[in-house]
C-alpha cells in the first residue's frame, strides 16, 4: 500500500469530524474518495498531508508515518487541497520557483509542468490576473512539481468548465498511466466513476464502503433495480416473499428492488410465471446509486434527519 | 551534495522565499516610506531652525569650551531623532512581523507550503530570520537617512550629549558610538519583531499580532511611567525596561555590564517568544 490510514480520528470541539477511519490505497491505483458535504473528507485529506494533527491514529505513506516523519513521508507526494491559493502578487512561474526551492530542487522541471497544464504562455502573469480555471491548473502544476509518486487531489475540478474538467480527467489518466498513484476526492460521481479504479465512501466521519470500483458496482445488492411491471401490487407481493430480495418498494407506478445482478433473470422469470407483464428491468448500477444508497441520501430528508438524531 | 550543505541551501532558499513574500506586500514598505519621507523633512527642519539650537548650545558651552565648527551636525540630529522616534519604531517593525505567519493562513497558502516535504520548524525559522532581516534593514535605513543623508545635509562634527552632565565625543568616537547604538537598537527591535511574530503564529490575520504586540509594549511603558512601589518592583522583569539599551552607547565610560544585563534579559524574552511560536506552530491545525 502506498498510503494507509490507521484508525484516524479527529474532533473539533464536540463535533467528531473523522471517526476511527482506516483506508488502504494500493500503489498504482486511482482512488476515489467520496462523501457528502461535511462527511470528513477534507479533514481526512488534511490529516494525510499533515495539515491537521489527528487526535488518534496515524497516516503512513510508503510505510512512513506522516505524523512522525513529515519530511520523509511527504517527499514523494504532491497535494492539491481544496482551493488553488497562491501568492497572488507573484507570477505563476515565481510561485512555482518558490515551491521548487522548498523542495530543494532546481527550476528545470517548471517549464515542462507549465506546458503540461497549459499555462506556458501566461506563466509570467501575476496569479491575481488568473481565472479560477487557470488557478486550478496551477494548483495541479504545483502538486506535480516534485515528481510525485502519490498525488492527492481534493476537488481538483472545482470551478472548471466542462472542457476544463475533461482536461483534468485526461491528465489524471495520463499520470496514472505513468505509474503515479492518485487519490482524488470529488463531488462529481460521474467523473470519479470514469477515472477511478478504487473507491471509498465516508459518511459522518466513518468509512461506509471501500474497494475496487468494478467489484462494488457488480455487487448489485447495493443497488436499486427498477422494474416496470403490471399489475404492480401483485408483482410486489411475489417479490417480497423472496429472501434474496433485500428491499421492494413501489414508487411512481414501478417497483424498486435491491438484489444481486445474478438474480435479475430469475426476477423476470418469476414475475412472468405469476402472470405479471414485465415491461422493463433497469439495473441502476451507477456510482451515484451506490453513493446515495450508502449515505442514505436517497431517503427522504425527514428520514435522514431522524437517523442523525 | 553533503546533507549539511543541502540543509543550508534549503534554508537559504526558504529565507529567499520569505523575503520575496515580504517585499511583495506593500505594507512592508510603510516603514521605509515613512522614514524616507519624514527624515528629509526633519533634517530640513533642523537646517532651517537649527541655528537657534546651535546658538543656544554655544551660549551654554561658550564660557567653558572653545567651540570649533558646527555643534549642530548629523550626529546630534541623529541622537535627537532616535530619542523622538524610538517609541514609534516598534509599530513599523510590527507591520511586517505581524504578517509573517498569519498572512499565509489568511491567504490559504499554508495548504501549498505545509504539504511539501519541508519541516514546519524550518519554515518557521525561515520566516523568523526573514523578519529579522527586514527589521535589520529598516533600522539600517533609519541610520542611513540620519547619518548618511544627515551628514550631507548638516555636515559632521563632534557629538555633544547632555546626560547628567556634558559628554563631548569627537567625530571618530561619535561614529563608533553611533554604530554601537544602532547595533543595540537592532537587537531591541528583534525582541519586538519576535513578540509580534509569536502572535502571528496564533491567528490568521495580520492586524491582530500588530495590536497584540503594541498593546504589550504600551502596557510596559505605562507600568514604567507610574511611580508606584509595586510597579517599580516589576520593572526589572519587564522587557520594555531594557528597550533604551541603545542609549548606553552614549555614556562615558560605556556601561558594558548594564548593556550585557539588558541584552541577557532581552535574549531570554526572545527565546521565550520563539519557544512559544514553535510550540504553537507545530501543533497548528490548518483548517482554512
Amino acid at each position: 500500500m502506498i498510503l494507509e490510514t490507521q484508525n484516524l480520528s479527529k474532533s473539533f470541539g464536540t463535533q467528531e469530524a473523522v471517526d476511527n477511519l482506516s483506508l488502504e490505497i494500493p500503489e498504482g491505483s486511482v482512488f476515489g474518495f467520496l462523501g457528502p458535504n461535511g462527511s470528513g473528507k477534507s479533514t481526512t485529506i488534511r490529516m494525510m498531508t499533515d495539515l491537521i494533527r489527528p487526535d488518534a491514529g496515524e497516516v503512513f505513506i510508503q510505510g512512513k508515518s506522516v505524523q512522525k516523519y513529515h519530511q520523509k513521508a511527504l517527499s514523494g507526494v504532491g497535494a492539491f487541497i481544496e482551493r488553488a491559493d497562491f501568492y497572488k502578487h507573484l507570477s505563476a512561474r515565481t510561485n512555482l520557483e518558490m515551491l521548487a526551492r522548498m523542495d530543494g530542487n532546481g527550476f528545470e522541471n517548471i517549464p515542462i509542468i507549465l506546458e503540461r497544464v497549459g499555462l506556458s504562455e501566461r506563466a509570467g502573469d501575476k496569479v491575481k490576473n488568473y481565472s479560477q480555471g487557470m488557478r486550478q491548473r496551477l494548483g495541479i502544476a504545483q502538486a506535480l512539481l516534485s515528481k510525485p509518486k502519490l498525488l492527492i487531489l481534493d476537488e481538483p475540478t472545482n470551478g472548471l468548465d466542462p472542457q476544463g474538467m475533461k482536461e483534468v480527467r485526461d491528465l489524471v489518466r495520463e499520470l496514472s498511466s505513468e505509474g503515479i498513484t492518485i487519490f482524488i476526492s470529488s463531488h462529481l460521481l460521474d467523473e470519479v466513476q470514469k477515472i477511478c479504479s478504487h473507491v471509498a465512501i465516508i459518511h459522518l466521519g466513518q468509512l461506509i464502503i471501500s474497494g475496487k470500483m468494478d467489484d462494488l458496482l457488480t455487487e448489485s445488492e447495493w443497488f436499486t433495480t427498477e422494474i416496470r411491471v403490471k399489475p404492480v401490487k401483485k408483482a410486489k407481493t411475489v417479490l417480497e416473499n423472496q429472501d434474496w430480495v433485500h428491499r421492494c418498494e413501489e414508487k411512481h407506478g414501478a417497483l424498486f428492488i435491491n438484489t444481486t445482478s445474478e438474480k435479475l433473470p430469475e426476477v423476470t422469470a418469476l414475475l412472468v410465471q405469476n402472470e405479471c407483464a414485465v415491461e422493463a428491468v433497469i439495473p441502476k448500477t451507477s456510482l451515484e446509486e451506490l453513493f446515495l444508497s450508502k449515505t442514505g441520501m436517497n431517503e427522504p430528508q425527514s428520514h435522514r434527519d431522524s437517523e442523525k438524531k | 551534495m553533503p546533507l549539511c550543505l543541502r540543509g543550508k541551501k534549503l534554508m537559504f532558499g526558504l529565507i529567499h522565499n520569505e523575503l520575496l513574500k515580504i517585499t511583495g506586500r506593500w505594507r512592508s514598505f510603510i516603514g521605509f516610506i515613512g522614514i524616507g519621507v519624514l527624515m528629509p523633512f526633519i533634517l530640513w527642519g533642523f537646517s532651517y531652525g537649527g541655528g537657534e539650537i546651535h546658538d543656544e548650545y554655544v551660549r551654554q558651552l561658550g564660557d567653558s569650551f572653545i567651540v570649533v565648527g558646527s555643534i549642530f551636525n548629523a550626529f546630534l540630529a541623529t541622537y535627537i531623532v532616535m530619542n523622538a522616534f524610538w517609541i514609534h519604531m516598534p509599530f513599523l517593525v510590527a507591520l511586517a512581523a505581524g504578517d509573517a505567519v498569519a498572512a499565509e493562513g489568511a491567504a490559504g497558502t499554508f495548504r501549498i507550503i505545509l504539504t511539501r516535504s519541508t519541516s514546519r520548524l524550518k519554515i518557521l525559522f525561515a520566516k523568523l530570520f526573514a523578519t529579522w532581516i527586514y527589521t535589520t534593514l529598516l533600522i539600517l535605513f533609519l541610520a542611513f537617512m540620519c547619518l548618511g543623508v544627515g551628514t550631507l545635509w548638516l555636515g559632521s562634527g563632534d557629538l555633544i550629549v547632555f546626560d547628567k552632565g556634558i559628554l563631548i565625543l569627537d567625530q571618530n568616537e561619535a561614529w563608533i558610538r553611533m554604530a554601537l547604538s544602532f547595533g543595540l537598537a537592532i537587537l531591541v527591535m528583534y525582541v519586538v519583531a519576535t513578540l509580534c511574530f509569536m502572535f502571528s503564529t496564533m491567528v490568521n490575520n495580520g492586524i491582530g499580532p500588530i495590536i497584540g504586540a503594541i498593546f504589550l509594549i504600551v502596557i510596559g511603558y505605562i507600568i514604567m511611567a507610574i511611580p508606584l512601589d509595586m510597579f517599580e518592583k516589576m520593572e526589572p522583569y519587564i522587557f520594555v525596561t531594557y528597550f533604551d539599551v541603545w542609549q548606553q552607547a552614549f555614556k562615558e565610560p560605556i556601561p558594558w555590564d548594564r548593556i550585557a544585563k539588558s541584552l541577557g534579559v532581552l535574549s531570554l524574552y526572545t527565546a521565550g517568544f520563539i519557544g512559544i511560536s514553535v510550540a504553537v506552530f507545530l501543533r497548528k491545525d490548518i483548517k482554512s
